[in-house]
């Protein structure tokens, strides 16, 4: 008879709890987006530092096997991504084109060297790295100079340097809002409870009794509210791959399922803390006190 | 008759910072039925928190189903209340579940593991309260005087060496009171020992028992003329 205006009540109750799981799932959201962006800045950095060129100028009396050689094994050498060639020809065709006029019409013949332009990998973009490098080239008798922009490397590592530093701080920030927001949404919900808690210390239970369930119905909308935040990562994740494919947003799926897990794990002991700070505190108040 | 469940020796009972009660000699035996009585603000219900452990004992002594209140730590508080029966003015029952689920909380909260017994033992208190039917019921879908029952079978769940009821007629009519009464008798005469708090006099009238008076920061004794 009254089953359905007790189905209705128990509705809005349940929508209180909707709030807590809502303020977690938003929370650890944004907090699944910073993580993103602190994965994928280390790619962009990777990217522009893979850009940073060691070209080793050869002499013209370089044999072609010794030339070869060298060339497979710096291709082979740990710190490298990728080498080219470039002939004496090729590079004065891409002068001209860079500059628009052929210097050997004044010139008359060409000056230019054959060359291995290095990419290295973004890890060994350091001048401490780069100098050991040109070092090692500069060896072989067969090598003319070894040239890189040393500035622009300082500059770079300098900035990157810079950059992840801000970015931890915010997601420092971000990390401590979360806490704090999720923390006091459970300490309202445990707070609505304060005189069944009372009331069950007076029945002889323990603290350990009373707090068990409490914790884990707060670990349950932790789970939902967490869920809740993957799905919307994943969401963001698929079209922002779509729109920015040459990010590679997923070259790393051992990472981005990291980050969820991490997310996920997130979800689960920070309901997990404050809910037990939060019933402790009610069971180590005295029934007067919890009036004020 | 057999040693004292509740002795209280020189005990003084605060209230915060407030002294409520000096000089408190106390004691109270295996069967006995007591009244502590006493004008509201006279520190009746100061006294039965410090016997449940809700409030310290900082002096004199008191001793209460074995348990020593002076030197009673935090840990070992629902151990004592699990040999004491608590039954308060506003019943306190867990609002959010069913009478069934409320007499299950306190089996399994106090370490009760058999379901079966569990069930057996719950059909036996709500029988000795004369409320089998009303299990599964929510309390607020009970009166005051249904809701005091369930209180008092809950308090005997564990078998309760002593069962503190602090003013249990407090919030019921007269009728109900005692109603509520003669299920307290009638628990009492099955060898239970009830210390009850009260300012109905009307009930010490009708039930006449050894009676404790709270008057002036003090406790002592009242000798009873016969009713009638």
């Amino acid at each position: 008879m009254s089953s359905s205006f007790e189905k209705h009540q128990k509705r809005k109750l349940i929508s209180s709890y909707f709030s807590v799981v809502l303020s977690i799932a938003l929370v650890l959201f944004l907090l699944g987006l910073l993580g993103m962006l602190i994965l994928n800045a280390q790619k962009v950095s990777d990217h522009f530092k893979e850009q940073v060129v060691v070209t080793i100028y050869l002499k013209d009396s370089a044999k072609e096997v010794e030339t070869k050689q060298l060339e497979k094994s710096l291709a082979m050498a740990e710190y490298v991504k990728s080498t080219e060639y470039v002939s004496r020809e090729q590079a004065a065709e891409i002068m001209k084109v860079e500059n628009g006029e052929d210097f050997m019409d004044f010139v008359g013949y060409n000056p230019l060297q054959n060359s291995i332009d290095v990419h290295l990998k973004a890890n060994f973009v350091t001048s401490e790295h780069l100098e050991k490098i040109s070092a090692e080239a500069l060896n072989k008798d067969f090598v003319e100079e070894v040239t890189y922009d040393n500035d622009l490397v300082k500059l770079m590592n300098d900035n990157v340097k810079k950059i992840s530093f801000w970015v931890l701080l915010v997601s420092g920030i971000f990390t401590l809002i979360a806490v704090l927001l999720i923390n006091s949404s459970i300490r309202l919900a445990v707070y609505s409870k304060r005189f069944t808690i009372k009331t069950m210390q007076m029945v002889g239970a323990t603290k350990r009794f009373i707090r068990r369930p409490f914790i884990w119905k707060s670990i349950k909308l932790g789970i939902i509210g967490a869920l809740l935040a993957l799905i919307g990562m994943a969401i963001v994740l698929y079209y922002l791959n779509k729109t920015f494919v040459e990010l590679e947003l997923l070259s790393n799926p051992i990472l981005v399922g990291l980050l969820f897990v991490v997310v996920f794990g997130l979800g689960i002991i920070i309901t997990w803390i404050s809910t037990h700070f939060a019933t402790q505190r009610f069971l180590n108040l005295k029934t007067d006190e919890l009036y004020y | 008759m057999s040693s004292p469940i509740l002795k209280l020796k020189d005990a003084s009972i605060y209230q915060g910072d407030n002294l409520v009660l000096s000089n408190v000699n106390v004691e109270v035996s295996k069967g006995d039925f007591v009244y502590l009585i006493g004008k509201t603000g006279t520190g009746k219900s100061s006294f039965m928190k410090t016997l449940y452990g809700d409030l310290p004992l900082n002096q004199g002594e008191g001793h209460i189903v074995d348990f020593d209140l002076k030197t009673l730590k935090e840990k070992d508080i629902p151990y004592l209340r699990r040999k004491l029966g608590v039954v308060f003015q506003d019943f306190k029952l867990l609002i959010d579940r069913t009478i069934n689920d409320n007499l299950l909380f306190v089996l399994k909260a106090t370490g009760w593991k058999d379901k079966t017994k569990m069930t057996s033992r719950i059909e036996e208190v709500l029988n000795k309260v004369g409320m089998t039917s009303k299990g599964f019921k929510y309390p607020h879908e009970l009166s005051g005087g249904e809701q005091q029952r369930i209180a008092i079978a809950r308090a005997l769940l564990n078998n309760p060496e002593l069962i503190l009821a602090d003013e249990p007629t407090g919030n019921l009519d007269p009728q109900t009171s005692i109603e509520v009464m003669e299920v307290l008798q009638e628990i009492n005469k099955n060898g239970n020992t009830i210390l009850m708090a009260t300012h109905d006099y009307a009930l010490l009238l009708k039930y006449p028992s050894k009676t404790l008076k709270c008057d002036n920061n003090a406790v002592y004794e009242v000798v009873q003329r016969k009713s009638q």
